[in-house]
């Protein structure tokens, strides 16, 4: 083989990582930097140590918003996997209009979660949204409620959309693991006797273990970053309670607290790093 | 035998129920969009819109949804096309080059693979900033294809190694050079490859947020989700009817490009799930 060729191929990837460097891995590093800074975006920056990290830990609105980005993260991936297997387990057998079914389930999972976020605006606001009209007009009572006032009711609004327009995506991926189980398997089973129950956690659900856990891992590691639903469904609202990290990462900024600000996504980098560093473990333990 | 029969009734029943929570929403959305702004709140049977459909002109004019649709479009097509391009090369130098330097170029994509955008989205403002890049399309697509190369890498190296070795050398033999074995032998065969990325990382990308929110905020440069935002604050909720006009609008091109492309779709994304 020609030498000089082969060495000009092996630089292929030269591009890809010079603009990954340069986007990507250079401001992570100059957001370190800038994490121990009191910059405001303009004017010049002092170096201020950990005092960033420490206004950290003594804000309350801080603290509030990690323990509003992890429950929205754990509840999330917890009933997405839980919703998304559901429907496979009623999808996975033949019947008319299956593929329409499966469509129709997957659409919401498409659309912007901005985007959704305004229409389920438009369906639960109290006392004006659509479903609140709709009860009235059906003789039901108010199930709506104002949640828009109340933490924990606004959370579990924010959950439940979510879930509700990704569960398609995660159906879709159990459901390929489901198909590529072997019917032998199934049929033998039923042949020594086990009912559709003992097949499921006897058989199908060992043989789902690394579908689960890499769309736990997935699910967890995308719901800590949540960003686009929470603006167009509470804006963080009842006061900042609903904010995500991510949304206080931006409005850190906006507010000329850049050197604070990314020492907020410092934060968030760290938690996101736990699962990340379970999914290479996992990844790695495959191979 | 009774009971199969039940069970299976429950299924169905579950299964219509299901599919209608999913389309409800897209049905409030509608009549939404074309009730009058007379009508008196959901006077009537309100399942029945009016068929007002003067909205959607008024919510075309008004929000400039045609511009950030092209800006979309824009965006979409040219992070693509760059991931395409630099993700396939490196994906053919990894694959086939196991060399030191390309081990390292991959272990730092798929490790980085997983940090969402905010992590470094700050100094990445100040960055394109210095480059005159916030408020261009080409800033955008530099940022959006940044964070989706790593996908692009990941799935031309596998792709690639999978492709038998035999394939190069009887293309050398033949007399192709390094470069043209790419291009001539490879890259027609990437198709699925490229397939499966554009279905993994498309939709995303046109609907991105976070990343708008901070690099489009001249009005002329958003893209659809972030126009959609500034309007909606602006109106603050006061004039329903047009906005969720304007948000059918903006829902139409995703909905029909995943409706004409359905089956590729769910099956790659099928595949791409069994295979990861």
């Amino acid at each position: 083989m020609d030498v000089k060729h082969k060495d000009f191929v092996q630089f292929l990837s030269v591009p890809a990582l010079c603009l990954y460097l340069v986007f990507f891995v250079y401001p992570l590093i100059q957001g370190v930097g800038m994490s121990f800074t009191d910059w405001d975006g303009m004017g010049r920056a002092a170096f201020v140590g950990f005092d960033n990290y420490a206004a950290f830990f003594s804000d309350d609105r801080a603290m509030n918003d990690i323990r509003t980005t992890i429950i929205f993260a754990i509840a999330s991936a917890t009933l997405l996997n839980l919703v998304g297997l559901a429907y496979a387990l009623l999808m996975d057998r033949r019947f008319p209009l299956r593929g329409l079914v499966r469509v129709i389930i997957y659409l919401p999972a498409i659309i912007s979660p901005l985007i959704m976020g305004y229409i389920w605006y438009f369906l639960l606001q109290p006392q004006r949204g659509f479903l609140y009209h709709a009860l009235m007009q059906l003789g039901l009572p108010d199930f709506v409620g104002n949640w828009v006032l109340s933490y924990p009711k606004s959370l579990a609004v924010l959950v439940a959309v979510n879930v509700w327009q990704f569960a398609g995506m995660t159906m879709i991926i159990y459901l390929a693991g489901l198909q590529s189980i072997s019917c032998d398997l199934i049929d033998a089973a039923r042949i020594d006797g086990a009912g559709s129950t003992q097949i499921f956690f006897h058989i199908k659900l060992p043989l789902l273990v690394p579908a689960i856990r890499i769309n736990v891992v997935t699910n967890i590691i995308g719901s800590l970053s949540v960003f686009d639903i929470i603006m167009s469904l509470t804006q963080g609202g009842p006061g900042y309670s609903t904010e995500s990290l991510s949304i206080y990462i931006m409005r850190m900024c906006y507010g000329n607290k850049t050197g604070y600000s990314t020492a907020v996504a410092m934060m968030l980098f760290l938690i996101i790093l736990i699962p990340v560093l379970v999914s290479l473990r996992l990844t790695q333990s495959k191979d | 035998m009774k009971t199969d029969r039940i069970l299976s009734i429950i299924r169905i029943a579950a299964l219509v129920l299901i599919c209608l929570t999913c389309l409800v929403p897209f049905y409030v959305l509608l009549v939404l969009a074309l009730n009058s702004p007379s009508r008196i709140f959901y006077e009537g049977n309100i399942f029945v819109p009016d068929f007002f459909f003067s909205n959607f002109i008024e919510a075309w004019h008004e929000s400039r949804i045609g511009q950030a649709m092209v800006n979309s479009a824009i965006i979409t097509s040219g992070t693509l096309a760059l991931a395409i391009v630099l993700g396939g090369l490196a994906g053919y130098a990894i694959a086939r080059r196991k060399t030191r330097f390309n081990k390292f170029v991959f272990g730092l994509l798929l490790s980085c693979m997983m940090i969402p955008g905010i992590i470094n989205t700050v100094p990445l403002y100040t960055l394109m900033r210095h480059l005159h890049a916030v408020n261009t399309l080409y800033g955008m697509i530099l940022v959006c294809s940044t964070l989706a190369l790593p996908s692009a890498v990941f799935i031309y190296s596998t792709f690639i190694s999978s492709l038998p070795m035999e394939l190069d050398e009887a293309a050398v033999l033949d007399g192709c050079t390094g470069c043209s074995v790419f291009w001539r032998i490879i890259f027609p065969v990437m198709k699925p490859a490229t397939a499966s990325f554009v279905i993994l990382n498309g939709f995303g990308i046109w609907n991105n947020y976070s990343q708008s929110v901070f690099f489009l905020q001249s009005r002329s440069k958003q893209n659809i989700p972030q126009a959609l935002s500034v309007f909606f604050q602006q109106f603050g909720g006061a004039d329903w009817n047009m906005m969720a006009a304007t948000a059918t609008i903006a829902i139409i091109p995703v909905v029909a490009v995943f409706l004409v492309f359905q089956k590729q779709f769910i099956n790659g994304l099928a595949s791409g799930a069994v295979k990861g």
